[in-house]
């Protein structure tokens, strides 16, 4: 079984219907689950108690679960200076905290089997430092970081743990933002194409199974940074 | 359960996940230069007691600010971590 977070929408959403696809047995978490295709529990990953709930109900049914993929965020375009303290906390909330969350309550499933695979999200804008991101960037600077380092805390027990860093990739994560920003940021790429939610999929395949086995603590930027 | 027990119960895992190489007592230290064990064999024997504890029906949360103190941590030693063991089992009675 792999856990997707974020699972409703966006990335999530789309690696979760290309891993049900494939074959996998997939569990989703989001905020709402209303109408998925796959099982799946309603929850904010910022809720650490609401985490850890299913957590321990996947660990009493002794789910087997291989893999973890981090993709809930939430963005805010806007420059440090004019963003709300309630909008850096729920920035550094979800993407960073709720990421530490997960790999903190899920990581002991996969200890259990001595075998996984965790994939966090990462984001172009922590590279390249874009303009009207600072504090987006700042949440996904931390989990780079965090996966760094839990990466080797988890090698021990063979899980690996790897960071996507997505470029512009035209979900609702990017509503609000303009075509002339994207191109820009676009052209900032190593191969300065806008990508599908299928590429970051077909990635998010190739870190869950054995053909990235040497693979941990490793950040990749779908088109490159 | 009472405090004997709990002993007996964090033994008993730690011979587990040691295949028995590990015969521990009360005063063993779990973390520090004296550690009878890795930060490894420490999340597998973390692991071990939340098993022992959901069939004694109660949830054993190990995470601590402390955690790693030599003065304050819960893995202080064997005795330590079974009272806290304990200390659980008995808020959810």
């Amino acid at each position: 079984m792999i856990l997707v977070t974020g699972a409703s929408r966006g990335l999530g959403r789309a690696v979760a219907d290309r891993l049900v696809g494939t074959g996998y047995d997939v569990f989703g978490i989001s905020r709402s689950t209303e109408e998925l295709p796959f099982e799946s529990a309603a929850c904010d990953v910022s809720d650490y108690e609401g985490v850890k709930a299913i957590a321990q109900k996947l660990r009493k049914e002794k789910r087997a679960l291989q893999g973890v993929i981090n993709a809930a965020g939430i963005a805010s375009m806007n420059l440090a200076l004019t963003t709300p303290p309630s909008m850096t906390q729920k920035l550094i909330q979800t993407n960073l905290v709720g990421t530490i969350h997960c790999c903190q309550l899920f990581a002991p499933l996969m200890i259990r089997r001595k075998a996984g695979s965790i994939i966090n999200f990462s984001t172009i804008a922590v590279a390249l430092g874009l303009k009207g991101e600072s504090i987006y960037a700042a949440s996904k600077a931390g989990v780079e970081g965090f996966s760094r380092a839990f990466a080797r805390e988890m090698a021990d027990f063979n899980i690996r743990v790897n960071c996507v860093a997505p470029g512009p990739i035209k979900t609702d994560l990017l509503r609000g933002v303009s075509d002339e920003q994207i191109d820009a940021i676009v052209s900032h790429q190593i191969i300065p194409k806008i990508f599908q939610p299928g590429d970051v999929s077909d990635l998010c395949e190739f870190l869950l199974s054995s053909k990235s086995a040497s693979l941990s603590g490793q950040l990749l930027h779908v088109g490159g940074a | 359960m009472n405090l004997e027990k709990s002993k007996s119960i964090v033994r008993a895992c730690i011979s587990e996940i040691s295949d028995g190489e590990i015969e521990a007592t009360d005063e063993m230290n779990l973390i520090g230069k004296e550690a009878h064990m890795d930060s490894m064999k420490l999340v597998e024997l973390c692991l071990a007691l939340e098993d022992k504890a959901g069939d004694l029906e109660f949830e054993f949360d190990w995470t601590s600010e402390a955690a790693m103190s030599k003065s304050r941590s819960l893995f202080r030693t064997v005795s330590s971590l079974a009272e806290e063991f304990y200390a659980q089992s008995q808020k959810t009675e």
